[in-house]
């Protein structure tokens, strides 16, 4: 199936045209840039960092992390089909692969929680423990991404 | 001047041991791929607030995101010197890295009118929530910057006679 993707016209216009490769590398950058950011930093502030920062303003502000997401798993899904069958054998791609997708799901989940928890409390916010807990997971889950993302290139 | 700076670099010691140690060129650029997420997602948040958007942060507040930016900017600029110090003879002569140089040095001369400027003035935009246009465009002019710094990094690789 993976040599098979390698072969259809998609997959030969990344490997084979100039622009395509380095073009779509740029765009996956701009994503990552979005979906680490927003996310690492909204896990900052429910771990209790800038306090100052309405936890509020995370659930739509995640919106723009899901259109960084998706630009991404486009970029990423075109690029994978250039070389599928080496990156299904990569181990830091599978591992960056599990991470990202642990990733969305966790932020799918403090989504949920934030928005009963901030419902619940009015004005004074806290952020309960089992949810700090998953965002420190989060936080942990997003570095390790960017982490074996990188060695793709080397292992 | 780029090749000024690489011929200070070229054979000194700690070009030498960079090119030497195969394991810290990758950990260099995990570095500067955390310190990018650092610098422009606090950023982004900082300038769109700025530019009007997601009003449920209070200007001030965003505001505290600025230590975690100079984070990102420091560790980036640190393992950047590291990356030229370990390939001076391509980085200098390669038109992504020079441009992406120009483009980091305008961002931060925009950063510092944005802070001499306009930063005083938040206490009167908190009233209404409401910037002036010159902060919006200052906040754009700043995404603009730093996500062509992202493009001119990237493309680094593929282009000028560089190697890399």
């Amino acid at each position: 199936m993976f040599v098979w993707l390698e072969g259809t016209p998609v997959a030969l216009w990344v490997s084979l045209s100039l622009w395509a490769y380095p073009l779509l590398l740029s765009v996956h950058i701009v994503g990552l840039a979005v979906v680490v950011g927003i996310f690492s930093i909204r896990d900052m502030r429910l771990l209790g960092l800038f306090r100052g920062l309405n936890p509020a303003a995370f659930l739509s502000l995640s919106k723009l992390a899901w259109v960084g997401f998706i630009i991404n798993a486009i970029s990423g899904l075109l690029l994978f089909t250039s070389q599928a069958v080496t990156f299904v054998g990569n181990v830091p791609f599978l591992l960056k692969i599990s991470c990202i997708i642990a990733g969305m799901i966790l932020a799918g989940i403090i989504q949920t929680r934030l928005r009963g928890e901030l419902s619940s409390a009015g004005s004074n916010t806290v952020i309960s423990r089992p949810t700090k807990m998953i965002a420190a997971v989060s936080l942990s889950l997003w570095t390790a991404a960017i982490i074996t993302g990188r060695l793709i290139a080397y292992l | 001047m780029f090749q000024a700076l690489a011929s200070i670099a070229l054979d000194s010691p700690l070009n030498q041991w960079i090119a030497a140690t195969y394991w810290l060129w990758p950990v260099l650029e995990i570095s500067h791929f955390i310190g990018l997420s650092l610098l422009l997602g606090g950023l982004l948040i900082i300038d769109l607030r700025l530019t009007g958007h997601f009003k449920s942060f209070s200007l001030e507040a965003t505001h505290q995101l600025i230590p975690l930016v100079l984070i990102g900017f420091a560790i980036n600029l640190l393992t950047g010197i590291l990356f030229f110090y370990g390939d001076p003879a391509s980085y200098s002569v390669n038109i992504g890295f020079q441009i992406k140089m120009v483009l980091v040095l305008l961002a931060g001369l925009n950063a510092m009118f944005y802070y001499w400027k306009l930063h005083p003035l938040i206490p009167i935009w908190e009233v209404n929530g409401e910037t002036s246009l010159l902060a919006r465009a200052v906040a754009y002019a700043s995404l603009t910057l730093w996500f062509s710094v992202l493009l001119c990094g990237r493309l680094i690789a593929f282009l000028g006679t560089g190697y890399l």
